[in-house]
Protein backbone atom coordinates (compact mmCIF):
# COMPACT_ATOMS: atom_id res chain seq x y z
CA UNK A 1 0.00 0.00 0.00
CA UNK A 2 1.50 3.32 -0.88
CA UNK A 3 1.90 5.93 2.01
CA UNK A 4 0.50 9.58 1.42
CA UNK A 5 4.26 10.70 1.81
CA UNK A 6 5.95 8.57 -0.90
CA UNK A 7 6.39 10.23 -3.56
CA UNK A 8 8.12 7.91 -5.34
CA UNK A 9 7.49 4.35 -4.97
CA UNK A 10 7.93 0.82 -6.85
CA UNK A 11 7.70 -2.52 -6.29
CA UNK A 12 9.45 -5.26 -8.41
CA UNK A 13 9.99 -3.16 -10.98
CA UNK A 14 11.14 -4.91 -14.69
CA UNK A 15 12.32 -3.98 -17.57
CA UNK A 16 13.09 -6.57 -20.78
CA UNK A 17 13.86 -6.02 -24.42
CA UNK A 18 13.42 -8.05 -26.98
CA UNK A 19 16.97 -7.99 -29.71
CA UNK A 20 18.14 -10.49 -32.03
CA UNK A 21 19.92 -11.74 -29.64
CA UNK A 22 17.15 -12.42 -26.91
CA UNK A 23 15.46 -10.78 -24.41
CA UNK A 24 17.36 -8.50 -22.28
CA UNK A 25 16.74 -7.21 -18.80
CA UNK A 26 17.68 -4.00 -18.51
CA UNK A 27 15.55 -3.73 -14.70
CA UNK A 28 14.77 -6.58 -12.41
CA UNK A 29 12.85 -6.08 -10.19
CA UNK A 30 13.70 -2.81 -8.45
CA UNK A 31 12.44 -1.86 -5.41
CA UNK A 32 12.35 1.56 -4.34
CA UNK A 33 10.74 4.65 -1.66
CA UNK A 34 11.42 8.52 -2.12
CA UNK A 35 9.59 10.23 0.37
CA UNK A 36 8.09 13.96 -0.69
CA UNK A 37 10.94 16.56 0.04
CA UNK A 38 13.95 14.31 -0.20
CA UNK A 39 16.79 14.69 -2.92
CA UNK A 40 17.11 10.51 -3.71
CA UNK A 41 20.55 9.72 -5.61
CA UNK A 42 20.15 6.94 -7.64
CA UNK A 43 23.71 5.82 -8.49
CA UNK A 44 25.38 2.50 -10.47
CA UNK A 45 27.76 1.70 -13.16
CA UNK A 46 27.01 2.85 -17.03
CA UNK A 47 24.23 0.14 -18.21
CA UNK A 48 23.07 -0.67 -14.88
CA UNK A 49 19.75 0.25 -15.33
CA UNK A 50 19.69 3.81 -13.88
CA UNK A 51 18.21 5.87 -16.89
CA UNK A 52 15.84 2.70 -17.81
CA UNK A 53 14.35 2.96 -14.44
CA UNK A 54 14.23 7.04 -14.80
CA UNK A 55 12.71 6.64 -18.06
CA UNK A 56 9.98 3.91 -16.96
CA UNK A 57 9.26 6.27 -13.74
CA UNK A 58 8.59 9.32 -16.05
CA UNK A 59 6.36 7.59 -18.36
CA UNK A 60 8.76 7.81 -21.41
CA UNK A 61 8.92 3.56 -21.22
CA UNK A 62 6.41 1.23 -20.27
CA UNK A 63 6.80 -1.20 -17.36
CA UNK A 64 7.00 -4.75 -18.18
CA UNK A 65 6.32 -5.65 -15.16
CA UNK A 66 5.93 -4.13 -11.10
CA UNK A 67 4.07 -1.49 -10.66
CA UNK A 68 5.22 2.38 -9.81
CA UNK A 69 3.85 5.23 -8.22
CA UNK A 70 4.69 8.89 -8.85
CA UNK A 71 3.35 11.84 -6.91
CA UNK A 72 0.57 9.64 -5.99
CA UNK A 73 -0.47 8.59 -9.44
CA UNK A 74 -0.06 4.56 -10.74
CA UNK A 75 2.33 5.43 -13.79
CA UNK A 76 0.96 2.97 -15.75
CA UNK A 77 -2.74 3.41 -15.06
CA UNK A 78 -2.63 7.26 -15.06
CA UNK A 79 0.29 8.33 -17.27
CA UNK A 80 -1.30 12.31 -17.63
CA UNK A 81 -1.86 12.54 -13.96
CA UNK A 82 2.05 11.51 -13.20
CA UNK A 83 2.89 14.35 -16.32
CA UNK A 84 1.22 16.74 -14.75
CA UNK A 85 2.97 16.37 -11.39
CA UNK A 86 6.56 16.04 -12.83
CA UNK A 87 9.48 17.61 -14.46
CA UNK A 88 11.81 15.89 -16.24
CA UNK A 89 15.39 16.93 -17.46
CA UNK A 90 17.24 13.73 -18.96
CA UNK A 91 20.98 12.96 -19.68
CA UNK A 92 20.97 14.38 -22.60
CA UNK A 93 19.53 18.25 -22.36
CA UNK A 94 16.43 17.89 -24.75
CA UNK A 95 16.32 21.20 -26.28
CA UNK A 96 15.47 22.54 -29.34
CA UNK A 97 18.23 24.54 -31.16
CA UNK A 98 16.16 26.32 -33.46
CA UNK A 99 14.06 28.14 -30.77
CA UNK A 100 15.26 30.77 -28.58
CA UNK A 101 15.66 29.91 -24.65
CA UNK A 102 12.98 32.30 -24.19
CA UNK A 103 10.33 30.72 -26.55
CA UNK A 104 11.14 26.80 -25.40
CA UNK A 105 10.20 27.96 -22.05
CA UNK A 106 7.31 29.79 -23.13
CA UNK A 107 6.26 27.18 -25.50
CA UNK A 108 6.60 24.49 -21.82
CA UNK A 109 4.45 26.43 -20.52
CA UNK A 110 1.59 26.73 -22.47
CA UNK A 111 2.02 22.38 -23.14
CA UNK A 112 1.38 23.06 -19.13
CA UNK A 113 -2.10 24.26 -19.61
CA UNK A 114 -0.66 28.35 -19.04
CA UNK A 115 -2.36 30.91 -20.61
CA UNK A 116 0.06 32.93 -23.14
CA UNK A 117 0.56 35.54 -20.76
CA UNK A 118 0.92 33.19 -17.70
CA UNK A 119 4.11 31.38 -20.17
CA UNK A 120 5.66 34.43 -20.79
CA UNK A 121 5.89 35.64 -17.22
CA UNK A 122 6.69 32.20 -15.52
CA UNK A 123 9.41 32.14 -18.46
CA UNK A 124 11.12 35.78 -17.26
CA UNK A 125 10.72 33.83 -13.67
CA UNK A 126 13.03 30.52 -14.95
CA UNK A 127 15.13 33.35 -16.90
CA UNK A 128 16.07 34.78 -13.79
CA UNK A 129 16.42 31.95 -11.76
CA UNK A 130 18.92 29.74 -13.89
CA UNK A 131 20.54 33.46 -14.67
CA UNK A 132 19.97 33.45 -18.56
CA UNK A 133 18.16 36.43 -18.71
CA UNK A 134 20.89 38.44 -21.06
CA UNK A 135 20.83 34.73 -23.19
CA UNK A 136 16.92 34.79 -23.27
CA UNK A 137 16.69 35.77 -26.74
CA UNK A 138 19.14 34.27 -28.54
CA UNK A 139 18.62 31.17 -29.95
CA UNK A 140 19.68 28.09 -28.18
CA UNK A 141 21.69 26.53 -30.92
CA UNK A 142 24.91 29.04 -29.47
CA UNK A 143 24.58 28.08 -26.04
CA UNK A 144 27.26 26.38 -23.46
CA UNK A 145 26.78 22.97 -22.24
CA UNK A 146 26.19 24.82 -19.40
CA UNK A 147 23.64 26.97 -20.32
CA UNK A 148 22.06 24.45 -22.39
CA UNK A 149 21.79 22.55 -18.72
CA UNK A 150 20.79 25.19 -17.05
CA UNK A 151 17.71 26.09 -19.87
CA UNK A 152 16.74 22.25 -19.31
CA UNK A 153 16.57 22.27 -15.78
CA UNK A 154 14.58 25.73 -16.00
CA UNK A 155 11.86 24.10 -18.55
CA UNK A 156 11.56 21.28 -16.19
CA UNK A 157 10.29 23.27 -13.78
CA UNK A 158 7.90 25.46 -15.37
CA UNK A 159 4.69 24.08 -14.33
CA UNK A 160 6.38 24.11 -10.53
CA UNK A 161 6.62 20.28 -10.46
CA UNK A 162 6.23 17.89 -7.21
CA UNK A 163 8.91 15.49 -8.26
CA UNK A 164 11.97 16.74 -10.17
CA UNK A 165 14.07 13.94 -11.94
CA UNK A 166 16.89 14.60 -12.91
CA UNK A 167 19.06 12.17 -14.56
CA UNK A 168 23.22 13.04 -15.01
CA UNK A 169 22.57 16.88 -15.23
CA UNK A 170 25.99 17.12 -14.51
CA UNK A 171 27.47 14.98 -16.99
CA UNK A 172 30.05 16.47 -19.29
CA UNK A 173 29.78 20.10 -17.08
CA UNK A 174 33.21 21.78 -16.36
CA UNK A 175 33.32 22.50 -12.78
CA UNK A 176 32.02 25.78 -12.43
CA UNK A 177 28.88 24.48 -13.95
CA UNK A 178 28.57 21.84 -11.75
CA UNK A 179 28.32 24.11 -8.88
CA UNK A 180 25.89 25.89 -10.10
CA UNK A 181 23.42 22.87 -11.40
CA UNK A 182 24.04 21.51 -7.40
CA UNK A 183 22.98 24.82 -5.91
CA UNK A 184 19.89 25.22 -8.46
CA UNK A 185 19.02 21.70 -7.06
CA UNK A 186 19.60 22.73 -3.25
CA UNK A 187 17.31 25.47 -4.31
CA UNK A 188 14.86 24.11 -5.96
CA UNK A 189 14.45 21.14 -2.71
CA UNK A 190 14.56 23.81 -0.47
CA UNK A 191 11.47 25.14 -1.94
CA UNK A 192 9.48 21.92 -0.91
CA UNK A 193 10.01 19.91 -4.97
CA UNK A 194 11.26 16.10 -4.29
CA UNK A 195 14.48 15.43 -6.71
CA UNK A 196 15.03 12.31 -8.19
CA UNK A 197 18.97 12.29 -9.69
CA UNK A 198 21.12 10.18 -11.33
CA UNK A 199 24.77 10.40 -11.70
CA UNK A 200 27.81 8.62 -11.53
CA UNK A 201 30.19 11.45 -9.41
CA UNK A 202 29.81 10.14 -6.10
CA UNK A 203 30.43 13.71 -4.97
CA UNK A 204 27.57 15.13 -6.20
CA UNK A 205 25.59 12.30 -4.83
CA UNK A 206 27.34 13.28 -1.09
CA UNK A 207 26.98 16.69 -1.65
CA UNK A 208 23.66 16.71 -2.86
CA UNK A 209 21.11 13.64 -1.58
CA UNK A 210 19.67 12.57 1.87
CA UNK A 211 19.73 8.70 0.83
CA UNK A 212 20.75 6.88 -1.77
CA UNK A 213 20.28 3.80 -3.72
CA UNK A 214 23.35 1.99 -5.39
CA UNK A 215 21.73 -0.68 -8.88
CA UNK A 216 24.12 -2.71 -10.66
CA UNK A 217 23.32 -5.29 -13.11
CA UNK A 218 19.06 -4.10 -13.16
CA UNK A 219 19.25 -4.65 -9.12
CA UNK A 220 19.12 -2.32 -6.23
CA UNK A 221 22.16 -3.60 -4.63
CA UNK A 222 22.39 -0.70 -1.53
CA UNK A 223 20.17 1.91 0.25
CA UNK A 224 20.43 4.47 2.73
CA UNK A 225 22.20 7.60 3.66
CA UNK A 226 24.87 8.38 2.46
CA UNK A 227 26.34 7.91 6.02
CA UNK A 228 24.97 4.89 6.74
CA UNK A 229 26.31 3.38 3.73
CA UNK A 230 29.93 4.36 4.76
CA UNK A 231 29.27 3.17 8.96
CA UNK A 232 28.26 -0.19 7.67
CA UNK A 233 30.87 -0.38 4.94
CA UNK A 234 33.38 0.78 8.07
CA UNK A 235 31.58 -2.12 10.14
CA UNK A 236 31.47 -4.60 8.02
CA UNK A 237 35.37 -4.73 6.71
CA UNK A 238 36.32 -3.96 10.45
CA UNK A 239 38.11 -0.53 9.35
CA UNK A 240 39.46 2.41 11.49
CA UNK A 241 39.79 5.31 8.78
CA UNK A 242 37.32 6.50 6.82
CA UNK A 243 35.07 5.18 4.21
CA UNK A 244 34.55 7.73 1.12
CA UNK A 245 31.14 6.82 -0.77
CA UNK A 246 33.60 5.78 -3.84
CA UNK A 247 34.68 2.64 -1.20
CA UNK A 248 30.71 1.82 -0.88
CA UNK A 249 30.05 1.81 -4.40
CA UNK A 250 32.89 -0.15 -5.23
CA UNK A 251 31.84 -2.76 -2.83
CA UNK A 252 28.60 -2.66 -3.43
CA UNK A 253 28.59 -3.09 -7.51
CA UNK A 254 31.83 -5.78 -7.11
CA UNK A 255 34.41 -3.83 -8.67
CA UNK A 256 37.81 -2.65 -7.71
CA UNK A 257 41.02 -1.05 -8.59
CA UNK A 258 43.98 -1.73 -9.78
CA UNK A 259 47.14 0.13 -10.67
CA UNK A 260 47.93 -0.93 -14.19
CA UNK A 261 50.78 1.22 -15.35
CA UNK A 262 51.09 3.52 -12.92
CA UNK A 263 46.99 4.76 -13.76
CA UNK A 264 44.19 3.92 -11.29
CA UNK A 265 41.67 1.63 -13.38
CA UNK A 266 38.69 0.46 -12.06
CA UNK A 267 37.62 -3.23 -13.13
CA UNK A 268 35.14 -5.83 -12.17
CA UNK A 269 36.03 -8.67 -9.58
CA UNK B 1 -6.62 21.03 -30.39
CA UNK B 2 -5.01 24.31 -28.61
CA UNK B 3 -1.61 22.20 -28.33
CA UNK B 4 -1.43 20.85 -31.49
CA UNK B 5 -1.66 24.41 -32.46
CA UNK B 6 0.79 25.70 -30.23
CA UNK B 7 3.64 23.11 -31.56
CA UNK B 8 1.76 23.81 -35.09
CA UNK B 9 3.42 26.96 -34.43
CA UNK B 10 6.62 26.36 -33.52
CA UNK B 11 6.93 24.08 -36.06
CA UNK B 12 6.54 27.20 -38.44
CA UNK B 13 9.21 28.94 -36.72
CA UNK B 14 11.80 26.01 -37.21
CA UNK B 15 10.40 26.10 -41.14
CA UNK B 16 11.28 29.77 -41.13
CA UNK B 17 14.60 29.51 -39.45
CA UNK B 18 15.37 27.34 -41.78
CA UNK B 19 15.25 28.19 -45.55
CA UNK B 20 17.62 26.14 -46.80
CA UNK B 21 15.55 23.22 -46.34
CA UNK B 22 12.18 25.29 -47.94
CA UNK B 23 14.72 25.76 -51.45
CA UNK B 24 14.89 21.91 -52.49
CA UNK B 25 11.11 22.05 -51.97
CA UNK B 26 10.89 24.75 -54.54
CA UNK B 27 13.54 24.23 -57.20
CA UNK B 28 13.37 20.29 -58.00
CA UNK B 29 9.86 20.45 -58.68
CA UNK B 30 10.16 23.53 -60.78
CA UNK B 31 13.13 22.12 -62.37
CA UNK B 32 11.22 18.97 -63.41
CA UNK B 33 8.30 20.87 -64.81
CA UNK B 34 11.24 22.75 -66.95
CA UNK B 35 12.92 19.98 -68.05
CA UNK B 36 9.76 18.11 -68.60
CA UNK B 37 8.24 20.55 -70.64
CA UNK B 38 11.07 21.58 -72.88
CA UNK B 39 11.52 17.82 -73.68
CA UNK B 40 8.12 17.08 -74.62
CA UNK B 41 6.30 20.67 -75.85
CA UNK B 42 7.49 19.95 -79.37
CA UNK B 43 5.56 16.86 -79.18
CA UNK B 44 2.03 17.86 -77.84
CA UNK B 45 1.78 21.59 -79.28
CA UNK B 46 -0.89 23.16 -77.66
CA UNK B 47 -3.04 24.29 -80.99
CA UNK B 48 -3.43 20.21 -81.94
CA UNK B 49 -3.28 18.43 -79.17
CA UNK B 50 -6.58 17.51 -77.87
CA UNK B 51 -6.06 17.01 -73.89
CA UNK B 52 -4.16 20.07 -73.52
CA UNK B 53 -7.71 21.61 -74.50
CA UNK B 54 -5.94 24.52 -75.87
CA UNK B 55 -2.96 25.06 -73.45
CA UNK B 56 0.37 24.16 -73.63
CA UNK B 57 2.07 21.65 -72.36
CA UNK B 58 3.14 23.75 -69.18
CA UNK B 59 0.17 23.22 -67.88
CA UNK B 60 -0.30 19.52 -68.38
CA UNK B 61 3.16 18.85 -66.54
CA UNK B 62 1.81 21.17 -63.60
CA UNK B 63 0.52 18.89 -61.24
CA UNK B 64 3.48 16.54 -61.40
CA UNK B 65 5.59 19.18 -59.98
CA UNK B 66 3.03 20.52 -57.44
CA UNK B 67 2.97 16.98 -56.12
CA UNK B 68 6.32 16.65 -56.13
CA UNK B 69 6.58 19.75 -54.20
CA UNK B 70 4.49 18.30 -52.06
CA UNK B 71 6.27 15.20 -50.96
CA UNK B 72 9.70 17.26 -50.12
CA UNK B 73 7.69 17.78 -46.78
CA UNK B 74 10.50 17.91 -44.10
CA UNK B 75 8.36 17.44 -41.08
CA UNK B 76 9.92 14.07 -40.87
CA UNK B 77 13.58 14.94 -40.98
CA UNK B 78 12.92 17.29 -38.28
CA UNK B 79 11.08 14.46 -36.50
CA UNK B 80 14.23 12.36 -36.60
CA UNK B 81 16.16 15.29 -35.57
CA UNK B 82 14.18 15.74 -32.05
CA UNK B 83 14.32 12.06 -31.57
CA UNK B 84 17.90 12.32 -31.92
CA UNK B 85 18.55 15.66 -30.01
CA UNK B 86 15.97 14.37 -27.12
CA UNK B 87 13.56 17.13 -27.40
CA UNK B 88 10.69 14.83 -28.30
CA UNK B 89 11.14 12.75 -25.07
CA UNK B 90 10.59 16.36 -23.52
CA UNK B 91 7.47 16.50 -25.56
CA UNK B 92 6.40 13.16 -24.41
CA UNK B 93 7.00 13.61 -20.73
CA UNK B 94 4.08 16.71 -20.84
CA UNK B 95 1.03 16.08 -20.38
CA UNK B 96 -0.74 17.11 -23.72
CA UNK B 97 -2.37 13.68 -25.99
CA UNK B 98 0.10 11.79 -27.90
CA UNK B 99 -1.63 12.90 -31.25
CA UNK B 100 -1.33 16.04 -30.77
CA UNK B 101 2.81 15.83 -30.92
CA UNK B 102 2.04 14.24 -34.72
CA UNK B 103 -0.43 16.86 -35.27
CA UNK B 104 1.27 19.64 -34.72
CA UNK B 105 3.91 19.19 -37.40
CA UNK B 106 1.15 18.19 -39.75
CA UNK B 107 -0.35 21.69 -39.15
CA UNK B 108 2.75 23.32 -39.67
CA UNK B 109 3.34 21.23 -43.22
CA UNK B 110 -0.05 22.23 -44.32
CA UNK B 111 0.50 25.63 -43.69
CA UNK B 112 4.18 25.70 -45.50
CA UNK B 113 2.37 23.35 -48.25
CA UNK B 114 -0.49 25.91 -48.93
CA UNK B 115 2.03 29.17 -49.91
CA UNK B 116 4.49 26.86 -51.84
CA UNK B 117 2.04 25.32 -54.16
CA UNK B 118 0.45 28.77 -54.20
CA UNK B 119 3.88 29.62 -55.50
CA UNK B 120 4.53 27.30 -57.95
CA UNK B 121 0.72 27.94 -59.64
CA UNK B 122 1.35 31.57 -59.77
CA UNK B 123 4.72 31.26 -61.04
CA UNK B 124 3.02 29.20 -63.79
CA UNK B 125 1.03 32.02 -64.30
CA UNK B 126 3.06 34.38 -65.24
CA UNK B 127 4.65 31.60 -68.01
CA UNK B 128 1.44 31.54 -69.68
CA UNK B 129 -0.57 28.63 -67.65
CA UNK B 130 -4.10 29.58 -66.86
CA UNK B 131 -6.44 27.95 -64.36
CA UNK B 132 -9.73 27.06 -66.20
CA UNK B 133 -11.81 26.31 -63.50
CA UNK B 134 -11.41 29.49 -61.72
CA UNK B 135 -10.78 31.37 -58.70
CA UNK B 136 -12.74 28.24 -56.79
CA UNK B 137 -10.53 25.93 -59.01
CA UNK B 138 -7.35 27.20 -57.70
CA UNK B 139 -8.56 26.78 -54.12
CA UNK B 140 -9.42 23.89 -54.66
CA UNK B 141 -5.94 23.30 -56.64
CA UNK B 142 -4.49 24.46 -53.44
CA UNK B 143 -6.19 22.87 -50.12
CA UNK B 144 -5.59 19.45 -52.64
CA UNK B 145 -2.34 19.60 -52.99
CA UNK B 146 -1.35 20.99 -49.21
CA UNK B 147 -3.66 18.49 -48.22
CA UNK B 148 -1.73 15.53 -49.52
CA UNK B 149 1.62 17.35 -48.52
CA UNK B 150 0.24 16.67 -44.96
CA UNK B 151 -1.13 12.79 -45.52
CA UNK B 152 2.78 12.18 -46.93
CA UNK B 153 4.18 14.24 -44.45
CA UNK B 154 2.49 11.92 -42.05
CA UNK B 155 3.56 8.82 -43.56
CA UNK B 156 6.65 10.00 -43.41
CA UNK B 157 6.58 10.68 -39.84
CA UNK B 158 5.53 7.03 -38.96
CA UNK B 159 8.69 5.97 -40.59
CA UNK B 160 10.74 8.31 -38.83
CA UNK B 161 9.21 7.40 -35.05
CA UNK B 162 9.36 3.84 -35.92
CA UNK B 163 13.27 3.82 -37.93
CA UNK B 164 14.01 7.11 -35.36
CA UNK B 165 17.00 7.36 -38.14
CA UNK B 166 17.63 10.05 -40.61
CA UNK B 167 18.85 7.95 -43.18
CA UNK B 168 15.73 4.81 -42.87
CA UNK B 169 13.36 8.06 -43.58
CA UNK B 170 15.26 9.80 -46.16
CA UNK B 171 15.71 6.84 -48.04
CA UNK B 172 11.66 6.27 -47.75
CA UNK B 173 10.64 9.70 -48.98
CA UNK B 174 12.04 8.04 -52.63
CA UNK B 175 9.21 5.75 -52.39
CA UNK B 176 7.24 8.62 -53.84
CA UNK B 177 9.07 8.98 -57.15
CA UNK B 178 7.63 5.43 -58.18
CA UNK B 179 4.01 6.46 -57.50
CA UNK B 180 4.82 9.96 -59.12
CA UNK B 181 5.89 7.98 -62.35
CA UNK B 182 3.69 5.27 -62.56
CA UNK B 183 0.64 7.64 -63.16
CA UNK B 184 -0.31 9.24 -66.53
CA UNK B 185 2.15 11.95 -65.56
CA UNK B 186 3.29 12.32 -69.51
CA UNK B 187 -0.14 11.38 -71.40
CA UNK B 188 -3.40 10.97 -70.57
CA UNK B 189 -4.34 7.59 -69.07
CA UNK B 190 -6.42 6.38 -72.12
CA UNK B 191 -3.00 7.03 -74.24
CA UNK B 192 -0.64 4.60 -71.81
CA UNK B 193 0.31 1.13 -72.98
CA UNK B 194 -1.41 -1.55 -71.52
CA UNK B 195 0.29 -2.25 -68.48
CA UNK B 196 0.78 1.10 -67.65
CA UNK B 197 -2.39 1.77 -67.72
CA UNK B 198 -2.94 -0.74 -65.14
CA UNK B 199 -0.33 0.25 -62.89
CA UNK B 200 -1.87 3.74 -62.78
CA UNK B 201 -5.56 2.41 -62.48
CA UNK B 202 -4.43 0.89 -59.44
CA UNK B 203 -1.75 3.47 -58.21
CA UNK B 204 -4.03 6.27 -55.89
CA UNK B 205 -1.93 9.11 -57.07
CA UNK B 206 -3.40 8.81 -60.78
CA UNK B 207 -6.67 9.95 -58.99
CA UNK B 208 -5.24 13.28 -57.67
CA UNK B 209 -2.84 14.15 -60.49
CA UNK B 210 -6.26 13.72 -62.25
CA UNK B 211 -8.54 15.87 -59.93
CA UNK B 212 -5.48 18.87 -60.19
CA UNK B 213 -5.08 18.50 -64.00
CA UNK B 214 -8.46 18.67 -64.58
CA UNK B 215 -8.34 21.86 -62.48
CA UNK B 216 -5.99 23.71 -64.55
CA UNK B 217 -7.25 22.33 -67.92
CA UNK B 218 -10.73 22.31 -67.66
CA UNK B 219 -13.92 23.54 -65.50
CA UNK B 220 -15.41 22.22 -62.69
CA UNK B 221 -15.29 18.59 -62.87
CA UNK B 222 -16.79 17.43 -59.80
CA UNK B 223 -16.85 13.57 -60.27
CA UNK B 224 -12.61 13.86 -61.22
CA UNK B 225 -11.96 16.60 -58.34
CA UNK B 226 -14.05 13.82 -55.82
CA UNK B 227 -11.95 11.10 -56.42
CA UNK B 228 -8.99 13.22 -56.26
CA UNK B 229 -10.03 14.51 -52.69
CA UNK B 230 -11.32 11.04 -51.71
CA UNK B 231 -7.87 9.55 -52.38
CA UNK B 232 -6.56 12.42 -50.06
CA UNK B 233 -9.13 11.89 -47.18
CA UNK B 234 -9.09 7.89 -47.50
CA UNK B 235 -4.89 7.96 -47.04
CA UNK B 236 -5.07 10.63 -44.28
CA UNK B 237 -7.67 8.46 -42.32
CA UNK B 238 -5.27 5.54 -42.37
CA UNK B 239 -2.41 7.73 -41.95
CA UNK B 240 -3.75 9.16 -38.73
CA UNK B 241 -4.77 5.55 -36.88
CA UNK B 242 -1.32 4.41 -37.62
CA UNK B 243 0.70 7.71 -36.23
CA UNK B 244 -1.63 7.75 -33.34
CA UNK B 245 -1.37 4.23 -32.67
CA UNK B 246 2.95 4.04 -33.15
CA UNK B 247 3.40 7.54 -31.19
CA UNK B 248 1.29 5.84 -28.40
CA UNK B 249 3.24 2.77 -28.77
CA UNK B 250 6.33 4.67 -28.52
CA UNK B 251 8.92 3.38 -26.58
Amino acid sequence: MASAAAAVEAEGLVKTYRSRAGTVEAVRGVDLRVDAGEVFGFLGPNGAGKSTTVRMLTTLLSITDGTARVAGADVAREPDAVRRQIGVALQEAGLDPRQTGRELLELQGRLFNLSADEAAARAVELLQLVELTDAADRSIKGYSGGMKRRLDLASALVHDPEVLFLDEPTTGLDPASRLTVWDEVRRINERGTTVFLTTQYLEEADQLCDRLAIIDDGRIVREGTPERLKADLRERLGLRSDVTLDDVFLDATGRTRIHVAGEVQEVSR
Amino acid sequence: MTYALVLGRRALREAIRTPEAIVPTLFIPLFFLVVNVGQAARIFPGSSTEFLHGQGYGAFQLPSSMLLAASFGSAALFLVEEIEGGYFDKLRATPVPRSAIVLGRLLAEGVKALLIASLIVLLGLIFGITIASGVLGFVLLILLTASWAVVYSGFMQVIALKTRSAAATNSAGLVFFPLLFLTPNFVPRNLLTHPMEVAATINPVTYLMEGMRSLILQDLRWETIGLGYLVVVVAGIIMLAISVRVIRNYD
